[in-house]
């Protein structure tokens, strides 16, 4: 089938393609105009912004700890139930369905779970598979598993240690390998309550900072489009920003990713020893080219925090509203579940702040990413707010009007007048993110790719606009027509897919019989236990 | 050889089928009881969200009780295979089902190998719990039963003065100070809510200056990966109802056994491999029973033989031994239809008003 997008002002970065004119796809793909040929559809983009489909490279959709969380907050969800448009959580995009409709609705097509325990992956799978429309992909958490810190305590060689990420990555299905506080969940397993990037976790006398470097070698080596993926330690603590400018220095050269940046942006300036930090976190992130981070924006209101950073989940425990909450000792990380109101008053107006400085003070969209780290900063449906903000000065004067002006005063932000273009925003959350992954077939309009395309209606209201979309198509199929889902239908999930060393497999073997008294089937599942044909999509490793 | 029966009478199962469909668009009250894998929960809650039907695990009290210590109080647990390797203290709260003797027997026969665990020490709290086989443990007792053990304990350690002694308390105690990990296992079967929230609040007072955690090992591993299955599909664990076209949880209305004793329910769907566990309920209620059987249920409206998932067919179940889901081949594939092969074929005749999302 032939589609053309008439008269739409194309937005395409990648391919330096930015004006008004025609799109045309066929089937599943962007191609040329062609000669001689009329198109089977026509929609018309006259006043719109055409945009590839977005990608969000970090926002917690699916797997045990979010279904945990579902678990733990049904009156959250009943709420949105009957009270969609004035209870908090009403769009939080609460079961699996609704997360693919929503973000639908807003022009993405791809999104990736960042915390996928790779013991636990068929069930991650199971609920990315039930997420409608979109595309999905998933980063395999490790840094606190026994195997990994004891092939470093004992000095296994690093071609082993690639062995066994790549292992990790095939079977659990994984588009890349994520770190959350390395060590430090093992390191509370001994009853640590903290954990900085130079700590040793007991028993195995290796350092938060070593598991990074060894992951970040591995990652490389085995060709993993993504660079490691860090949560640093100390989040959420005054003073962690140190703690995010060592991590920063310990990437010496290669590539790294530092996820939301903004829970690491807290100063200790001012009376209450809480102040904003995002400058200095700018400034490094702008002079160390090899960083990339995503911001992991604040908005106010009820929501809940989910983290495999099972150290400071317990230590929040007492900020929990309401006051219940989930801690889990998984067989590495686990994690935590702690639900959490953004009030506007001093702490959480810089909280907020402070994601907004970074996002203005980092200059290379680039190597800044959207999120809020869905659901902990903000549930994912907060993005067109936020998309207003960064786009207009004057949304971000009226906001700040209401906000506490000390904390206020302990930030840059009042002083930053830079608004995003449509290009920037482009950039920001469809070419970059797919550099980033490595999907070279999105984030783009380039002929040959992937029909993955929003179109905006243009309007003085930006967050509106980034709300309901005018056009959605996923694989060149309209699914989201005036930002009402007309076409629901079932993405894929992207992953690696290496080539497991034989002799690993059978050294994981004998760990798994010997340690846990159980085989390595255990952990692994065949396609067919997900409920759909082919329900992934394979993604090439660099050479 | 027939596998449906529409009454007495035998019939295609597409026509069984059928008739199961027309009896829920006829049904007011439509009430589901289930005691079955992932698939077959994905594919029941489709139907009842089709039809308009609340439901339930099958016999589901005990996994209520689980379920409410997460809805209602959360709490603090650990995953199987760090219990193995790390607990030096494991306290039995409860008797435990059968179908844990294995993981239990696997702690027994084992010691912790992370750190220098040496060995492990098992209590147990509660007059019906058994240890495992070649055990010594010490029985932690006082008047009032299981809970009020839960009770004194927690309190005793607290250093608080109590009406009631627990039974060994001082041995109790000098284990917890010297314990790396102390690990107490639980069961929505044998502990009821009070109880299984006092645990929670004595590992919790433990954390204050030690590592401690819980061992969930369900009552029911088909309830609860249907627990699962419910929370991710539907936002809400069992005992929801489709009724009103959105999800509503209410673990009272929507307790399916409830439901049918007082006759809210006009029609019982029921899903369990074995016959011998259909519920008999009230004559005026239809029942369409899925089950495994060689003939029709007496009573029922529809029968429709199914394979067993993960002995005729291949199935997602929540394992405890690795505290998640894990998929299991068919260990001999059968002939009879899938319970959610079935169930999707039912809701084929079910006006649908947008897509399944199963």
């Amino acid at each position: 089938m032939l589609t053309r997008i008439a008269g739409g002002e194309i937005v395409d970065p990648v391919n330096g393609r930015v004006g008004k004119g025609d799109l045309w796809i066929e089937d599943e793909t962007v191609v040329d105009e062609p000669v001689g040929r009329q198109p089977d559809l026509t929609l018309d983009a006259t006043g719109c912004v055409v945009m590839a489909g977005a990608i969000d490279i970090h926002s917690h959709i699916g797997g045990g700890n979010v279904n945990t969380a579902r678990l733990l907050l049904p009156e959250q969800h009943k709420a949105h139930a009957s009270r969609p448009a004035t209870t908090p959580l009403s769009k939080v995009g609460w079961t699996t369905f609704e997360t693919g409709r929503r973000y639908a609705q807003m022009g993405f097509t791809t999104v990736v779970e960042p915390a996928m325990s790779p013991g636990a992956a068929l069930h991650t799978h199971l609920e990315l598979a039930d997420i409608p429309i979109i595309d999905k992909a998933t980063l395999a958490i490790l840094g606190n598993d026994d195997f990994l810190l004891a092939m470093i305590r004992d000095k296994a060689s690093p071609v082993m240690i690639e062995d066994y990420v790549a292992w990790t990555v095939a079977s659990s299905r994984a588009l890349g390998v994520k770190v959350i506080n390395a060590g430090a969940a093992a390191a509370f397993k001994e009853n640590a309550r903290s954990f900085s990037f130079d700590d040793v976790v007991p028993f195995y006398g290796t350092s938060s900072r070593s598991i990074v470097k060894t992951l970040q070698a591995a990652v490389g080596a085995l060709g993993i489009p993504h660079p490691l993926h860090v949560h640093c330690n100390n989040l959420g603590i005054p003073g962690a920003p140190d703690t995010a400018a060592e991590t920063m220095a310990a990437a010496e050269g290669l590539p790294l990713h530092l996820a939301h940046l903004q829970f690491y942006g807290y100063g200790t300036e001012g009376k209450r020893g809480f102040s904003s930090a995002a400058a200095r976190l700018a400034e490094l992130v702008n002079s160390t080219r090899e960083i990339t981070i995503d911001v992991g924006q604040v908005m106010f209101g009820q929501t809940v925090t989910i983290s495999s950073d099972v150290l400071r989940q317990f230590s929040a425990r007492g900020t929990a509203s309401p006051r219940k909450s989930v801690i889990i000792d998984g067989d590495a990380n686990g994690g935590g579940i702690v639900p959490y109101n953004y009030r506007d008053d001093f702490h959480g107006s810089l909280q907020w702040a402070i994601g907004l400085e970074l996002f203005l003070l980092i200059e290379d969209p680039w190597r800044v990413f959207f999120t809020t780290d869905h659901p902990n900063g903000a549930p994912f449906t907060a993005y067109p707010e936020i998309f207003e903000l960064l786009m207009s000065r004057e949304a971000r004067a009226q906001a700040m009007e209401s906000l506490s002006k000390r904390a206020l005063a302990l930030s840059t932000l009042p002083d930053l007048t830079r608004e995003y273009t449509f290009e920037e925003i482009a950039i920001m959350t469809r070419a970059a993110p797919a550099r980033l992954l490595g999907l070279k077939d999105r984030g783009h309009l380039g002929v040959g790719a992937l029909a993955d395309i929003a179109v905006y209606r243009k309007g003085g209201d930006i967050a509106r606009m980034f709300r309901s979309a005018a056009f959605v198509l996923k694989n060149g199929e309209m699914v989201v027509e005036d930002g009402i889902v007309r076409n629901y239908r079932w993405g894929k999930t992207l992953r690696l897919k290496p080539t497991p060393d034989k002799a690993m497999v059978k050294r994981l073997e004998g760990y798994y019989q010997e340690r846990y008294g159980l085989s390595l089937n255990w952990f692994d599942f065949p396609d067919s236990a997900l409920p759909r044909e082919q329900p992934f999509s394979e993604v090439s490793c660099n050479a | 050889m027939t596998v449906a029966w529409i009454g007495d009478r035998g019939v295609p199962v597409a026509d069984a089928a059928k008739h199961a469909a027309e009896l829920l668009v006829t049904s007011s009250c439509p009430v589901f009881s289930f005691d079955t894998d992932v698939h077959g929960t994905r594919a029941a809650i489709a139907l009842a969200r089709a039809a308009g039907a609340a439901y339930d695990q099958l016999d589901g009290e005990a996994v209520a009780r689980e379920t409410a210590q997460h809805t209602d109080k959360g709490g603090m647990f650990i995953a199987p295979g760090e219990v193995r390797r790390r607990a030096d203290v494991i306290v039995i709260v409860g008797a435990l089902p059968a179908a844990h003797r294995d993981i239990m027997a696997g702690l027994a026969a084992t010691v912790p190998d992370l750190d220098a665990g040496t060995g492990r020490q098992f209590f147990l709290i509660g007059t019906e719990v058994k240890a495992p086989a070649k055990v010594k443990a010490t029985r932690l007792s006082c008047d009032g039963g299981l809970e009020a053990t839960l009770a004194a304990l927690r309190a005793q350690w607290a250093g608080r003065k109590t009406a009631l002694e627990v039974t060994h308390f001082a041995r109790f105690a000098k284990a917890l100070a010297d314990a790396r990990f102390p690990v107490f296992t639980f069961c929505g079967q044998s502990v009821g809510t009070l109880g299984l929230e006092m645990l929670q609040g004595l590992i919790a007072d433990i954390n204050g200056k030690q590592r401690a955690s819980a061992l969930h090992l369900p009552a029911s591993e088909n309830g609860w990966g249907s627990t699962l299955a419910s929370t991710w599909t539907t936002g809400f664990p069992l005992r929801t109802s489709l009724m009103r076209g959105e999800a509503e949880f209410d673990p009272w209305r929507f307790d399916a056994a409830r439901m049918i004793a007082d006759g809210e329910a006009d029609l019982h769907l029921v899903v369990a491999d074995d016959a011998k566990r259909l519920p008999a309920g009230p004559r005026n209620m239809a029942l369409i029973a899925l089950t495994g059987t060689k003939k029709q249920v007496a009573g029922a409206a529809v029968t429709i033989a199914i394979g067993t998932p993960g002995l005729g067919h291949d199935a997602v179940f929540y394992a405890s031994r690795i505290g998640t889901l894990a998929a299991i081949e068919a260990k001999a594939p059968s002939e009879l239809p899938s319970t959610a092969a079935v169930l999707r074929q039912i809701a084929e005749h079910l006006p649908q008003e947008e897509a399944l999302p199963c």
